[in-house]
């Protein structure tokens, strides 16, 4: 698992094994039973998760004790409740949806790791700014467009989870009702649909 | 004639749950790691006392593509719909061969008024893999009900041997197939004998779903339990020891790349992409949940 971690480094810049076997001490693989809930609402975990292997999510339950999906972690991704860098407890739960193996590190682990190898500086930039990015492509999706444009976009971001998740979590993270999302796909199969 | 000689009797792995409550026993690709090639799955729901239910326990709306589901019910009964507009019901004995070749998405459920009364249930679902040329064909189904099934009447009242697909002593089986399959369903009285022969190379396996049998005079092997065979010899002789159903599985092997993901078996990762892409576009219809 912590290889996988490496790999997913050494696909975005050049580290040798060496610079990553330094700054690997801190890092600890855990496997989560499927509806495991990692984080729940006012924790302080002082950690995040990389997905090795399965699917996360991170949710949060409003006062009429409705779930509103705010990401999923499927394999290669990150999820982390960033309030923990400014010492405040999480509003969000984050939860196993599938037998997930993930490597957990500590939130000043890009910080510290930069340190001793430098060209992890750029990277962590990189990566916030494309988490930037994508938070900036959801909100708009989320003020602005249709129902059908959300799902298209969904299944541009994460194409297999249709596979893998119910209906209504991707309803849920679209931020439309379940039947909407029947809706849409009723409409898209019309459209493309061709019995042989 | 050479005897084709048992590699390992194989106990019912730990069950685990598809969809709503659906137990299932994996022998492969999961359970064991034997090479059952063209048959790439055997998900086996042994004997179990279902109680009444007014919702229906079952699989929601799942796609397919690039592979066939044969559904073999020995007790309880299924109802099933897809989104080509096809539904229907497999009844105890019957058999359900559903090609989903280029892609179909379908439910699978308990028939309501079995579910409603409760019951045994007993089933056995295989994904049989189809050959590049014909993972892109049409969808069909073939329903065959027990009462319309080929068999074979064993001498001296032994049981008979359905003929799911195949051809068991020149009868020929009702389903037809892309690539050479033998399927049978042995319904043996307590003292009953069946020979078959397979060639050597094709991957052969029975199951014991009721009773009792003895194999080759020598292995007794009780229900539950998969009988894997070796890939030499071609000769082999069944007893039962008490009334038994045994199902008969042997297929040449479709001798391919095969690459799975989820409910799609392909042979290479563009083809699982493209699957993937075109189920997202609602290229395999729709079906309410």
């Amino acid at each position: 698992m912590i290889n996988q971690f490496k790999n997913y480094f050494q696909s975005k810049i050049e580290i040798t094994d060496e610079q990553f076997d330094s700054i690997s001490s801190t890092l600890k693989v855990k496997k989560f039973d499927k509806n495991e809930i990692l984080q729940y609402k006012g924790d302080m975990l002082k950690y995040g998760f990389f997905v090795g292997k399965g699917l996360l999510r991170s949710y949060s339950i409003d006062t009429k004790g409705k779930e509103h999906i705010l990401q999923f972690a499927p394999e290669n991704w990150f999820i982390a409740d960033r309030n923990q860098m400014h010492e405040e407890p999480s509003d969000f739960f984050i939860e196993a949806i599938e037998t997930t193996e993930c490597v957990i590190f500590p939130d000043n682990f890009m910080s510290e790791a930069s340190r001793k190898v430098p060209c992890l500086l750029a990277l962590n930039v990189n990566m916030l700014h494309n988490s930037i990015r994508f938070m900036q492509k959801r909100i708009n999706m989320l003020l602005s467009a249709t129902a059908e444009d959300r799902y298209l976009d969904f299944i541009k971001l994460y194409p297999s989870l249709t596979l893998r998740v119910p209906q209504w979590m991707i309803a849920s993270y679209l931020g439309i009702t379940p039947e909407s999302l029947s809706r849409v796909r009723k409409e898209l199969a019309n459209k493309h649909f061709r019995p042989s | 004639m050479e005897t084709k000689q048992i590699s390992k009797i194989l106990k019912a792995p730990a069950p685990h749950m598809v969809g709503d409550d659906f137990r299932v026993h994996n022998f492969f690709p999961k359970g064991y790691k034997i090479d059952m090639n063209p048959f790439f799955l055997m998900d086996y729901g042994s004997k179990i006392e279902f109680s009444a239910r007014k919702e229906p326990r079952g699989v929601g709306v799942h796609p397919h593509r690039g592979f066939e589901t044969v559904t073999i019910a020995y007790h309880g009964a299924v109802a099933h719909h897809d989104s080509a507009g096809n539904s229907g019901v497999i009844y105890s004995g019957d058999v359900q061969w559903m090609t989903a070749a280029s892609g179909i998405l379908h439910k699978e459920y308990h028939e309501e008024a079995y579910s409603l009364a409760g019951g045994p249930f007993q089933m056995i679902q295989l994904w049989v893999n189809l050959p590049a040329k014909d993972k892109m064909s049409k969808p069909k189904y073939q329903a065959i009900k027990q009462a319309d099934m080929a068999s074979f009447n064993l001498p001296e009242n032994g049981g008979k041997i359905e003929i799911i697909a195949g051809n068991y002593q020149n009868i020929q089986g009702n389903a037809s197939t892309f690539t050479p399959i033998e399927l049978y369903n042995a319904r043996l009285n307590k003292g009953g004998k069946a020979d078959f022969n397979f060639s050597a190379n094709f991957n052969t396996g029975f199951i014991v779903i009721e009773g009792n049998i003895q194999i080759n005079n020598t292995e007794i092997v009780s229900a539950d339990n998969f009988i894997y065979f070796k890939n030499e010899g071609t000769e082999i002789s069944i007893k039962a020891l008490e009334n038994s159903v045994v199902l008969i599985l042997s297929g040449e092997p479709i001798n391919e790349p095969i690459t799975q993901y989820g409910p799609f078996l392909m042979n290479t990762e563009e083809e699982i992409n493209e699957a993937i892409s075109d189920y997202n576009q609602g290229k395999f219809g729709y079906l309410e949940e």
